[in-house]
């Protein structure tokens, strides 16, 4: 028995306590849109109504109507310059501008609060 | 199935001509062969991708890697047979790779595969150096209740996590053309259809589920080693490797694949850094990482080596060893162990110890080997004459398989009688492949060859 509880505790311990998740980094070199297992099943897609700086959201406007997401320390922002043919690169919360089509993953599918990342798409150089 | 079309010969001409064209239509159909599962044709079309497609890139494909003749892994022993322009060598022949893609010498010392886990922003300076996993029992070892978990560290895949869509960054990583990994120039992306079939065909390899331990061993050091392993005081493998498999173990239940902080960065005399060469330390899972790393099945450990992230250590033996260390038993895990142990010890096994719970691994090593050469070799003796070269095509698979379980024993110095009749299969197995007729039986009595291979190692089936 105590065997079994020192293998219970021992996993609890040493579990990496986050959830499981898909690496961020190839994400970057991902299209909008056509990320699997992502696009159009638990993200978002639309054109950026607005932003706020000061309580740093973003707005969304999607088909299904508005929605506004905190950008966090921890929200990645890629700029998707696959259009223009030239490599994706990191961006930063200037990046998110109104009229750019974005794609917002989130930290939790089911709230829908809090932006894991946000996809931007870049058209014109 | 009848196939000839009897009835034609007693109706009138040309009435009969009709009918004849009309039943031998029918009967062409009736003598077509059922159709095939669709699980079994997208698997067959996953493997065409995965040893195939390059995805419009640098001429990589996913078993440039993999390789099936390497248990879908590939080392320094077997890099070193390939040809100079083996697209594996890409960054020494694109000039457009030569820098920051990879690390030759690495990879030719090593068998090493950069990877730019946390980003590609720094090239020069972010990247790891990580050894090439294999792909076998998959069904088995990256579930966990967090989500799946892949590749060294559990956190290989883009987008969603799943194995489903790994392939989608394994081709932004290492299948560019150029460093500037541009979608639909430097690469395309694999279809829906595609990643469909990748995973389907992954998900078949090897075996399909955990084993049930204890099992009746019959050598003498393996079964020690086998309740070494499963001694929770002394051992405690079976705690993070439940039935020698990836998933820990909670109460009497698999409790998932797990990470762990084990300590293996922290293991001196590494041998990349002994190169000189620039190894950046990994910090595993999630950017920044926390130090763990994904746990691996062991059944199909010992024909796998070198062993762990980094390749540090080459020999099974050495890997069982790295257990009683200072780097483990000061590890998060290590120091947990000795926290709940009432001698305060993490992990202490003396070195027979070592080496019987070694001896057990490659056991069942061989027993999984000889359990995939049957498969091979039953469905190969099926096929008739005009599916030879896919007979063929199993055979020396199979002859693989029977070749890995006979350095696997021969390398713990384990088994010699059931060696003798690993190399009589391999014979046989060689001798089928060669012949256009005569090949079924050679076949089936390469499988018994095997059996009693296998009933000399264990009692009853595995």
């Amino acid at each position: 028995m105590r065997t079994l509880l020192i293998g219970a505790a021992f996993l609890i311990a040493s579990v990496g306590v986050p959830p499981a998740y898909g690496q961020k980094a190839t994400e970057q070199y991902i299209p909008l849109g056509q990320s699997p297992g992502v696009s159009g099943k638990i993200s978002s897609i639309g054109e950026i109504s607005g932003t706020d700086a000061r309580e740093r959201t973003l707005t969304l406007a999607e088909p299904s109507g508005s929605r506004t997401v905190k950008i966090t320390e921890k929200t990645r922002i890629f700029l998707d310059r696959s259009k223009l043919k030239q490599a994706s690169l990191t961006g930063t919360f200037d990046d998110l501008r109104k009229g750019r089509r974005a794609e917002i993953k989130y930290e939790d599918p089911a709230l829908k609060q809090v932006a894991d990342w946000v996809k931007v798409e870049i058209t014109q150089p | 199935m009848r196939c000839a079309p009897d009835a034609v010969k007693s109706t009138p001409f040309p009435t009969r001509r009709a009918a004849g064209a009309l039943l031998a239509a029918t009967a062409l159909a009736a003598c077509q062969p059922p159709p095939k599962d669709p699980q079994a044709a997208l698997i067959a079309e996953g493997r065409q991708i995965f040893f195939n497609e390059t995805f419009a890139g640098n001429g990589r494909t996913c078993g440039t890697c993999h390789r099936e003749e390497r248990n879908f892994t590939i080392d320094a022993a077997f890099i070193a047979t390939l040809p100079k322009n083996d697209a594996l060598f890409v960054a020494e022949f694109n000039p457009d790779l030569k820098q920051n893609f990879e690390n030759p010498r690495l990879m030719r010392e090593f068998g090493l595969i950069l990877e730019n886990l946390d980003g590609f922003g720094d090239l020069e300076n972010r990247f790891t150096q990580r050894g090439v996993p294999h792909v076998l029992a998959l069904r088995t070892s990256i579930a966990s209740p967090q989500g799946p978990r892949t590749g060294w560290s559990g956190d290989g895949a883009p987008a969603d996590g799943s194995l489903r869509a790994f392939a989608v960054g394994a081709v932004i990583q290492h299948f560019t053309k150029t460093l500037n990994r541009v979608a639909g120039v430097d690469f395309r992306l694999p279809t829906d259809r595609e990643l469909d079939a990748l995973e389907a065909f992954q998900a078949s390899l090897g075996r399909q589920r955990d084993l049930e331990l204890p099992l009746p061993l019959k050598g003498t050091v393996a079964k020690r080693g086998q309740e070494i392993f499963l001694d929770n005081a002394l051992g405690k493998c079976n705690i993070c490797h439940r039935n020698a498999g990836a998933n820990a173990t909670r109460g009497p239940q698999d409790a998932g694949n797990a990470n762990f902080n084990t300590g293996v960065e922290d293991l001196p005399d590494q041998p990349a850094d002994l190169s000189g060469e620039r190894v950046p330390p990994d910090d595993g899972f999630g950017t920044p990482g926390d130090g763990t790393f994904n746990t691996p099945p062991l059944v199909e450990a010992a024909d796998t080596g070198p062993f762990f992230h980094n390749n540090a250590v080459a020999t099974i033996e050495g890997a069982v060893a790295f257990y009683n260390g200072q780097a483990f038993n000061n590890s998060p895990s290590g120091r947990f162990l000795a926290g709940t142990d009432p001698n305060g010890v993490g992990i202490r096994l003396d070195a027979t110890q070592v080496v019987a719970v070694a001896a057990f691994l490659r056991v069942l090593n061989t027993l999984d080997n000889v359990r995939s050469s049957l498969e091979l070799l039953t469905q190969s003796a099926a096929l008739g004459f005009f599916e030879r070269e896919e007979a063929r095509r199993l055979l020396r698979r199979a002859a693989h398989e029977t070749g890995d379980g006979i350095t696997v024993l021969v390398g713990g110095g384990l088994h010699p009688d059931a060696v003798a009749h690993l190399n009589e299969a391999a014979r046989l197995i060689d001798r089928a492949a060669d012949r256009v007729f005569g090949r079924p039986g050679l076949t089936r009595e390469a499988i018994q060859a095997q059996e009693r291979a296998r009933a000399l190692m264990i009692g009853g089936p595995p």
